[in-house]
């Protein structure tokens, strides 16, 4: 019940709906759930509504991650020659 | 041909469907003058053609609504529908027969406008319509006009293309991106509030298929019999044919390099795989990563809940492929305007017989089945 | 900008440190209970990364999954209806009712409509005033407030002929009931994030205060399901965790909240495999009875079926293997469903089901 897609926001509408874009697909949605959505935003629109806004994106995330993971990885590795 | 124009008015009528005056007029100012060719121009009830050799012989009804789209429109569609299906069968098209049911009212612009967009098509391909039937049917009977094309074509290579040549360790190569007919007409619909700038793949693959079986050392238009030696297929291709025949017992001739071609239609390539491992009784592993889509098609998939291998594609050619030859086959297809994006997306393999599997980014597996039937978006 | 080889970095990085985790601790089991990480951990094939020591069972979230019944005979009964239009989300078209389904019921001449939104339902009925509109209203609290920002834009429109037959259901309460029946070996919970993006995380604090479970709301990529599980193993006292902020905030979403408690409030549903359970449906406010597509017609939807020997109940809480059920694979197959389990193509049964042959 969960299908929710990141778009972001190209412009507003009077009608409370605004244009949304992802990769040359277009779509209107509702921001009835989401007044306070601006242009520029990139949120999450299920069933033709956005629900949220998002802080970053998945690909952000996963960059974010995998520097992380490289810390603790390289912190390991101190710790591991350290006990050497 | 007429000296003058005797259509009049701008509408199909139900007269123009029971064989008299009008209807010569129909035939001559409509589809004669759109597919002009001599052997139409006899307007025979049948076409009579000189057969070479193997013959294949295919139909198919099209009945896609909207009439055009972005990348198309159904007289385009109608004949790389049918030029593709012949591919399949390794068969260089020789003729094409179209049987139009048009629905009364409909605007003879509109139909002159399908014919010019089929013509175009046909030239492509190097075939021409030399026969054809035409119905019409009260308002409300049809949707606007259906066309059904039957096309006849010329065996290129000797030897049983399916899945009964497919081998263990054969690779499995896809001549583009999936999932953009399907989309294309998804938008133009209009069933959902979106807009796209993906468009129809349609295109008759017939120049391209030819370009891999050439390239294979088999025939084209015009060489003489593909049998030649792995080695000499470059001689073979540039149309030079080896002395006597070749040197004796080097093994296979390399188009039996080519074991299974399927266009992935209707059911996507999700369809196609399945009917090879089954038919083939042998496993398929893919690699998704493998599998080119538009990131056009993947947004419109992920927005409505669609699988993209499941959607149909209309320009798109799944060829299975003795592994040696995969890489002469990948660059034959991206030296082609229609298969720039081609790519060797998986293997046969004996694992899982009848079953097809997907190897995912992340080195997991996940079983791939036939798509149910219709496709519906999700919201969960 | 990540790529597709950043992520199966991080997913491979996470799944060893996964193992790792797991290594020290006693085994355990984990519940997802939300349709659409059944299908995102089936897409990615998640389970093959998991380390031994860690399981992960499939729970009733799948809101069309389990509809039961006598609900989806309902939304047959009113299809019927020569005036009514049907519409309905692509994810019901298929699901077997007692007698029919609505592919079935199209095919005999019901005007079954297909839409992405319920806005799509509300324009239809704003373009064909001599239709009645019936919306067929499953779904979770992801769905719910966009329901009832439709029937408020419908009341707002002033249209007459636009109704929705509410068979929403909320997620806490099946939590509860699935920890009651105690059997259920569970030490922690993978919640919804879409869910969790309008309720935030207090509905879901009575599993670590009452009943000793954590849960860890997350996304749908495979990354967010590792860290979840990650963090599932290595809590130390129970919590509700986001691991999904970047679209989840603590008090969710005010506005859908506010939007959805007036329009809706809760009553009974009956879930397919599970039965009644008290208090985890929605159904309309007084206010909005006009809207209220079950008292606007007057229908009978037949006795429901519920066919002897169906098992999804313990499927669902992870107590019984599908192979286990003696309808398994023979009167019940992802073709000709009959239960929950069977009915989503991820579904416990159906993902069984389809995988075998396969090695593992």
């Amino acid at each position: 019940m969960c299908l929710a897609l990141p778009m972001r926001i190209t412009a507003l509408a009077d009608d409370g709906t605004a244009t949304l874009a992802l990769e040359g697909l277009e779509q209107r949605a509702s921001l009835a759930l989401l007044p306070e959505a601006s242009v520029g935003d990139y949120v999450l629109v299920h069933a033709g509504y956005a629900l949220s806004v998002l802080t970053e994106d998945e690909a952000e995330e996963t960059l974010t991650l995998l520097a992380e993971l490289g810390e603790a990885a390289a912190a390991e590795e101190e710790e591991a020659g350290g006990r050497r | 041909m007429t000296d003058h124009a005797r259509l009049r008015g701008d509408r199909v009528l139900l007269g123009h469907g029971s064989g008299g005056r009008l209807y010569r007029d129909l035939v001559a100012e409509v589809f004669v003058a759109a597919f002009a060719n001599p052997v139409l121009e006899r307007l025979d009830d049948a076409a009579t053609l000189v057969s070479p050799g193997r013959l294949a012989v295919t139909t198919d009804s099209h009945v896609v609504q909207p009439l055009r789209y972005p990348g198309g429109d159904i007289g385009r569609l109608s004949v790389a529908g049918t030029v593709n299906d012949l591919a399949t069968a390794a068969a260089r098209p020789l003729a094409l027969a179209a049987a139009f049911i048009i629905e009364e009212g409909f605007a003879l612009d509109e139909l002159r406008d399908i014919c010019r967009s089929m013509q175009a098509t046909a030239d492509e391909s190097g075939v021409a319509v030399v026969t054809g039937d035409t119905k019409v049917v009260e308002r409300g009977a049809c949707d606007g006009v259906f066309i059904t094309t039957t096309g006849v074509g010329e065996v290129v290579v000797d030897h049983e293309l399916g899945p009964a040549a497919v081998r263990e360790g054969d690779h499995v190569v896809l001549s583009g991106g999936v999932g953009n007919h399907a989309v294309a007409i998804l938008a133009a619909r209009g069933e959902f509030d979106l807009k796209t700038d993906v468009v129809s793949d349609c295109a008759p693959l017939w120049g391209m298929v030819e370009g891999v079986i050439a390239a294979l050392g088999g025939r084209s238009a015009g060489s003489p019999d593909g049998r030649v030696a792995e080695g000499s297929a470059d001689r073979a291709a540039s149309g030079d044919a080896p002395p006597g025949g070749g040197p004796p017992d080097v093994g296979p001739p390399a188009t039996t390099a080519l074991r299974f071609l399927r266009d992935p239609t209707r059911g996507g390539l999700t369809t196609v795989l399945a009917e090879l491992a089954e038919g083939a009784g042998l496993g398929v592993e893919i690699v998704e990563d493998a599998v080119p889509i538009a990131p056009g098609v993947r947004a419109v998939c992920d927005l409505l809940g669609y699988d993209p291998f499941a959607l149909a594609n209309e320009g798109k050619m799944l060829f299975v492929v003795a592994p040696e030859a995969s890489e002469r086959v990948v660059a034959a297809l991206h030296a082609h305007p229609y298969g720039r994006d081609a790519a060797v997306i998986g293997a046969v393999t004996t694992a899982h017989p009848g079953r097809v599997a997907l190897r995912t980014p992340f080195g997991t597996r996940r079983v791939l089945d036939m798509p149910a039937g219709e496709l519906l978006p999700r919201i969960c | 900008m990540a790529g597709a080889d950043d992520a199966a970095r991080v997913v491979d990085a996470l799944a060893r440190e996964l193992a790792a985790a797991a290594a020290s601790r006693p085994p355990a089991t984990f519940m997802e209970v939300c349709g659409t990480h059944t299908m995102a951990i089936a897409r990615y094939g998640l389970r093959e990364l998991l380390p031994d020591g860690v399981e992960l069972v499939s729970g009733p979230g799948c809101p069309v999954c389990v509809t039961a019944h006598r609900d989806l005979d309902h939304i047959i009964a009113l299809a019927r209806l020569p005036e009514v239009t049907l519409a309905t989300f692509g994810d019901l078209v298929r699901v077997p009712a007692s007698r029919s389904s609505l592919a079935a019921e199209r095919a005999a001449g019901a005007d079954v409509r297909v839409v992405y939104s319920p806005r799509d339902a509300v324009e239809l009925a704003a373009a064909e005033p001599e239709r009645q509109v019936v919306f067929a209203g499953i779904g979770f609290e992801t769905t719910a407030p966009t329901v009832a920002a439709a029937v408020l834009e419908a009341r707002q429109r002033d249209l007459s002929n636009f109704s929705v037959l509410s068979l929403h259901k909320t997620m806490p309460p099946p939590l509860r009931a699935l920890l009651e029946l105690g059997e259920t070996p569970l030490q922690g919970f993978i919640l919804p994030g879409h869910v969790s993006v309008v309720t935030g995380l207090d509905c879901y604090g009575f599993l670590a205060d009452e009943y000793g479970v954590g849960g860890v709301i997350t996304g749908f990529a495979a990354h967010d399901v590792l860290r979840a599980l990650l963090r599932l193993v290595r809590m130390e006292a129970p919590a509700i965790e986001i691991e999904y902020t970047r679209a989840v905030r603590p008090e969710g979403n005010l506005v859908a909240q506010r939007v959805l408690a007036q329009v809706f409030e809760p009553g009974d549903a009956d879930w397919r495999g599970l039965g009644v359970i008290p208090g985890s449906g929605l159904r309309f406010a007084d206010e909005f009875a006009a809207f209220d597509a079950a008292r606007r017609f007057a229908v009978d939807p037949g006795e429901a079926l519920e066919p002897a020997g169906c098992r999804c109940g313990e499927v669902l809480r992870g107590v019984l293997d599908p192979s286990e059920c003696a309808l398994f694979g023979a009167r019940c197959t992802p073709e000709d469903p009959v239960g929950a389990c069977m009915v989503s193509s991820e579904g416990a049964c159906a993902a069984r089901y389809r995988y075998r042959g396969f090695d593992d």
